[in-house]
């Protein structure tokens, strides 16, 4: 309902508490928090009992950070209504920003009791437990949170298994949610992510870590099959990304290429480097931007195969202006052989 | 009361005694000032430290410490307000991957992070990063809801001085019962043990406070600072190379806090936040460029120290030398402080002790003021009692010198009998042993008596000197008394006399009783006008009066004055001496003159400062100075009678004895030349000059009358020469005056024996009678030197009547030496008469005598036979008919 049609509806019976409390919600979502406030008190003015208006007062109070207030509040909303399962919510965020850590899991905890499939009140369960050192449940509701699909979670998990905090270290866990994080966009993730190949792709760490952060991403990989249990590989190192492209999968091929590819999969790599010179059929057109994005990000975190790609793509001028010397820019630093191939192949052309 | 008291006394004669007690008052008055003053004796305390901290040559900067700053750029990008938690978190996570080695952030953890500031996740996302990047120092707060293992705590206090300049960072600090060291050593601690982990771990312990060794001018600019904005631009870049570059192995220090964070003032002028002073801690420690400064204890023992040196200094030595010294002292400790600064960074306090040093400056003048009076006291008893002790060995000696001659005698008279009579040889032999070793014995306490007799003189001596000089007087000073006596009309250069004078000028500005000995001709009454002359009364009216030229009848009249028709003839009331004296100095001369009964009158003045005028029932009270003056021993009138012992010590408040002419020396020829120009001038003659060989007589001359007989001399002279260069002719001291060298050649011409009685009795005065002395001047036995003086004994006594002390008084001539004379006297009668005793007839006892006085000359003999004759017959003394051969022995003796 428009704010103007609120307004009216409130004009025309101004002792009705529900269409002033609606009012309410309206002004606080486009931000007019103190006429929110307003409307708020005028509610309770006139229904002082009214547990949903104490709640809605409490959170325009915590948006203005009125913490105290708000507290006084959302308090008061859970003894109206102990059932408020967003008043408990919004209780323990108060409780938290007020630095009371244990009041804050206490609220979480009721809100979760009340409505168990609340990932969000899970999440913030998890933080709190976290930063109270309570690793083991926090990584324990983490990962329900994860799994409700909350992308914070999905990256505090990651980086819980990553460092074996309440869990067991499984860097293949690790990449497995980091990515689900990155597929929302969560750019924390994405970075470890991108971190952590650039290590793998590195000179500097030790060989038994590069080979275990290797082995990660092949297990990630490996464990994209779990995904579709109706697909089986049919051998030669064929991939999931390539068998959803044999069965003209055009809804999951390109992007489980790109997650295979990420998790620097040799196989998707040479795949996508011909889907973005030729495309696929009707369901891709040649020097698709997404490939081409993928061929930046991975060449910059060193993954050679990428380095190579993008100064083909360069020196031939597929999809971009070319650029030669961009193109010799990326082969710095390749065995000459190497660089004589991939030049002699963009004379070639 | 303090004076009886050893200890006291103890005290009063050690000055390193009193050097370390006034450092000790000094260090506890700079104390009690500072704590009144607090704010300008830091100031003052800090001066050098501050000056130098300005002016040195800037510290360097450690290669592993970088700083990431909050800038404008990165405001514009995070808001100026408190920043989201992630914000650090990447950045400690992206120092970390760069590898940085040890990552300190200007943070507290103090609160959650609001909603809008990320809220939990901000604060998960930055415990996250601190876990990652291992432990990192934060700042304590006294509330921490998130207390993270990863995070090291330091506090960030900076302690400000009263005088509200930040110098020292505290090393540890309690938050909850929990030691919080400094965040500068906490990061320093933690880069050790990273780079270094053998190295010892580093601990501030013992040190409350640490003395921040600031860098240039103290702002943060002196170090390389890295802005956020660019860090933040790096890793978004992911722009390894230039993260590497900056933070690789090195410290890295994120002051993302507000500047508007609390501020100190810096010695250097500069206010900078307190995290900037901890960063130039860290930097410090780095550097190893510690500043260091004494404790409490060790500030208060360097100015408890130099305190006493200065008051040691001031006590030992007087006048410039002693200012001189301790000037010297605070400058050679000012160069040390500075030298201690600037070689091993050690901050020496400056504020403590120079306030000690100027109230050792002030307290040591009133301190010796104070103190003089009571030394001189105190020293002039360890005088008398030396005295005393010295009297005593002295009698001793004289009794053991006087037993070894009997004994000696005795057995000379035991060996005559031994070759007389065979028969009793052995008995003989026997007593021969005997006597011998009596002999031997006598001869060994007499030796032991006279080596202690030396230790006292020579302990007598040295205390003399050091009554009379503690102090050598250098050449200004002696011309300066010398002027000074000069214009008082004292004439002389001699240092003993000077010495006196000044002596005597400390006394005058007491109202203490003076009492000047001296013989006559010495200037008594010039010392007498000069004790007025220098008192406070110069000014007032100052009296003499010649004790012996007062009649009787008239003493209390002239004295105390009388009131009128008191008296027959007292016509008017008339006011005595003390009366017209009142407020000045009254200089009674020749108080040994005055008969007993007008002592006691006097000593009721000289105690109660009042009397009655003759015929008066009021008393007058009078304040009047006493300065009483005489050439006899009073001392020795105590002790025989004739003078009040209450009224010598009444008198002798303060003691001078002025030396006879004689012993000034070099002052014989000045007196001469400025005489020699009055007489001549009075007489209206043309001023005569001396010739060398008259100037050597005045010089060689024993002036028996002193200065007075010296004028009288050169007076005649000059009346009876017409020319203009006096000879030794003109000078006449050949006819009445015998000289010194020269009496002695004359003697040889009028006495052609150099041994006669007068040249022995000469010799032995000289040698205050000491017999082995004279025996070694004039190359003799001493038992010849002894019979000798038995025979002048003997005559002296004959002459006398018998009255031993006035034998003996002719004999010793000088009152020094009565005492002496006296005892070898009594003795030597004593023995004769033991010898004559058991005989009937003195005839007889003659005849023993003879025998056993056979070394005494015959001329002396007579003298013996008189006093036998005289002990048989029992005459009246007398009746004692004088030997016609004798030369009396007062007209041989005292022709000079």
């Amino acid at each position: 309902m428009a704010l103007g049609e609120l307004r009216g509806t409130v004009r025309r019976f101004p002792q009705s508490a529900d269409d002033r409390l609606k009012l309410a919600q309206g002004l606080y979502r486009i931000g007019d928090l103190d006429a929110a406030v307003d409307e708020c008190r005028a509610t309770l003015r006139l229904m002082p009992d009214y547990a949903k208006a104490h709640l809605q007062l409490g959170v325009v109070l915590m948006a203005k950070q009125e913490w105290r207030a708000a507290l006084k509040e959302l308090k008061e909303a859970t003894r109206l209504d102990p059932e408020l399962t967003q008043a408990h919510y919004s209780l323990g965020t108060v409780y938290y920003t007020t630095g009371n850590l244990k009041a804050a899991v206490q609220s979480y905890r009721q809100a979760l009791e009340l409505q168990p499939h609340f990932p969000d009140a899970r999440y913030r369960l998890a933080l709190v437990l976290k930063l109270t050192d309570r690793a083991q449940e926090a990584a324990h509701l983490m990962e329900e949170a994860a799994q409700g699909g909350i992308p914070q979670a999905q990256y505090f998990l990651g980086h819980a298994y990553r460092t074996g905090q309440g869990v067991e270290k499984n860097l293949a866990l690790s990449i497995h949610w980091w990515a689900k994080a990155a597929e929302f966009g969560h750019q924390q993730a994405a970075e470890s992510l991108s971190q952590l190949r650039r290590q793998t792709l590195s000179n500097d760490r030790s060989d038994r870590r590069r080979r275990e952060a290797i082995e990660a991403f092949r297990q990630y990989r490996d464990g994209l099959w779990k995904g579709f249990p109706d697909i089986t590989p049919n051998g030669d190192g064929e991939t999931l990304g390539t068998a959803l492209l044999r069965l003209d999968r055009e809804d999951y091929a390109l992007s489980v290429l790109l997650q295979e590819a990420y998790a620097l999969s040799d196989v998707a790599h040479a795949e996508l480097v011909r889907l973005y010179q030729d495309g696929w059929e009707n369901h891709l057109a040649p020097f698709d931007k997404t490939i081409l994005t993928f061929f930046e990000v991975t060449a910059g975190e060193g993954f050679i195969p990428s380095k190579k790609a993008l100064a083909s793509i360069y020196g031939q001028g597929l999809g971009v202006t070319p650029d030669l010397k961009k193109a010799n820019a990326l082969l710095k630093g390749l065995p000459k052989q190497e660089m004589k191939a991939v030049l002699d192949d963009v004379a070639g052309h | 009361m303090l004076g009886a008291s050893p200890l006291w006394r103890q005290f009063l004669n050690t000055p390193w005694l009193q050097a370390i007690a006034m450092g000790l008052l000094a260090a506890i008055l700079a104390f009690v000032l500072w704590t009144a003053a607090p704010a300008t004796f830091t100031a003052l305390d800090w001066t050098a430290y501050d000056l130098w901290l300005r002016h040195r040559t800037p510290i360097p900067v450690s290669p592993s410490l970088v700083i990431v700053t909050r800038d404008p750029a990165s405001e514009e990008e995070f808001g100026t307000g408190p920043w989201d938690r992630a914000i650090p978190a990447r950045l400690i996570t992206a120092a970390h991957e760069a590898g940085a080695s040890t990552i300190g952030i200007d943070h507290r953890l103090d609160q959650a992070s609001p909603a809008q500031l990320g809220g939990a996740a901000s604060d998960a996302l930055l415990l996250e990063a601190m876990k990652t990047a291992g432990p990192v120092v934060v700042v304590q707060s006294s509330e921490s809801p998130l207390a993270p293992d990863s995070a090291i705590f330091g506090h960030l206090l900076v302690s400000t001085d009263p005088d509200h300049v930040a110098r020292t960072v505290p090393s540890m600090t309690t938050v909850n019962s929990r030691f919080v060291p400094a965040f500068g050593t906490s990061l320093f601690g933690l880069f050790q043990k990273q780079t270094a982990p053998a190295a010892r771990p580093f601990s501030a312990e013992g040190e409350t406070a640490l003395l921040v060794n600031y860098v240039g001018n103290g702002v943060l600019s002196a170090f390389p600072t890295i802005p956020v904005s660019a860090v933040w631009d790096a890793i978004g870049h992911h722009d390894s190379n230039r993260l590497s570059e900056w933070f690789t192995g090195k410290i890295v220090v994120f002051l993302p806090s507000l500047a508007t964070e609390e501020s100190r003032l810096l010695p250097t002028g500069q206010t900078v936040s307190t995290s900037v002073v901890h960063v130039h801690l860290l930097n410090m420690l780095l550097t190893d460029a510690g500043i260091f400064r004494l404790g409490t204890t060790g500030r208060y023992t360097v100015t408890l120290l130099l305190a006493a040196v200065i008051a040691w200094f001031l006590l030992q030595f007087r006048g410039t030398i002693s200012l001189l010294l301790a000037g010297t002292t605070i400058a050679i400790y000012g160069s040390l402080m500075l030298i201690a600064l600037v070689a091993v960074h050690l901050v020496l306090p400056l504020a403590l002790p120079l306030t000690a040093a100027a109230v050792v400056l002030i307290g040591t003048t009133i301190w010796s003021n104070l103190t003089a009076h009571q030394r001189l006291v105190l020293l002039e008893q360890d005088m008398l009692r030396l005295q005393q002790e010295a009297a005593a060995v002295r009698e001793a000696l004289v009794l053991r010198e006087t037993r070894a001659e009997t004994l000696q005698e005795d057995l000379a008279v035991a060996r005559t009998a031994v070759t007389q009579s065979a028969g009793q040889q052995e008995e003989l032999t026997k007593t021969t042993e005997l006597l011998r070793s009596q002999l031997a014995e006598a001869q060994t306490q007499e030796e032991e008596a006279r080596r202690k007799l030396e230790g006292l003189e020579q302990q007598l001596h040295s205390l003399r000197a050091a009554t009379r000089e503690p102090v050598t007087m250098d050449d200004v000073e002696l011309d300066r008394l010398r002027e000074e006596c000069r214009q008082l009309g004292i004439i002389t250069q001699d240092v003993g006399l000077l010495r006196l004078y000044r002596d005597l000028k400390k006394g005058a500005k007491s109202s203490l009783t003076v009492l000047l000995l001296g013989e006559p001709g010495t200037g008594k009454e010039l010392f007498a006008r000069a004790v007025h002359r220098l008192s406070p009364r110069n000014g007032k009216t100052f009296i003499a009066v010649n004790m012996a030229a007062i009649s009787p009848e008239l003493f209390e009249s002239e004295l105390f004055g009388h009131t009128k028709g008191s008296f027959t003839g007292a016509m008017a009331e008339r006011r005595g001496y003390f009366e017209l004296a009142d407020h000045g100095t009254i200089f009674l001369d020749e108080i040994g003159d005055l008969r007993l009964d007008h002592q006691s009158k006097l000593l009721r003045v000289l105690q109660e400062k009042s009397f009655y005028r003759v015929g008066a029932t009021i008393p007058t009270t009078v304040d009047v100075r006493i300065v009483a003056a005489t050439n006899r021993d009073l001392q020795r009138g105590v002790s025989e009678g004739w003078f009040r012992e209450d009224l010598y010590f009444r008198l002798t408040g303060l003691v001078f004895r002025l030396p006879p002419l004689r012993e000034r020396t070099g002052d014989a020829p000045i007196l001469a030349d400025i005489f020699l120009t009055e007489i001549a001038t009075q007489m209206g003659k043309p001023v005569p000059k001396l010739s060398n060989e008259a100037l050597r007589a005045l010089i060689e001359h024993e002036w028996k009358g002193n200065v007075r007989d010296l004028r009288h001399c050169l007076e005649q002279a000059v009346a009876l020469s017409d020319r203009s260069l006096l000879t030794t002719e003109s000078l006449r001291l050949g006819s009445e005056h015998v000289t010194l060298s020269a009496g002695r050649v004359k003697q040889s011409q009028i006495l052609p024996d150099p041994a006669s009685d007068a040249a022995v009795l000469h010799c032995l005065r000289r040698h205050s009678f000491d017999m082995q002395a004279t025996a070694k001047t004039l190359g003799w036995d001493r038992s010849t030197v002894t019979q000798r003086l038995k025979g002048l004994c003997f005559q002296a006594l004959v002459e006398s009547g018998g009255d031993q002390a006035n034998a003996a008084a002719a004999i010793a001539d000088d009152p020094r030496h009565l005492r002496t004379v006296e005892l070898k006297l009594m003795d030597y009668h004593k023995h004769l008469l033991s010898i004559i005793e058991p005989f009937a007839s003195a005839d007889e006892a003659l005849l023993d005598c003879k025998r056993r006085f056979k070394n005494l000359p015959d001329r002396h003999f007579a003298s013996v036979e008189v006093l036998v004759r005289q002990h048989f017959h029992r005459d009246p003394p007398d009746s004692i008919k004088r030997t016609k051969e004798f030369q009396p022995l007062h007209q041989t003796l005292n022709r000079k």
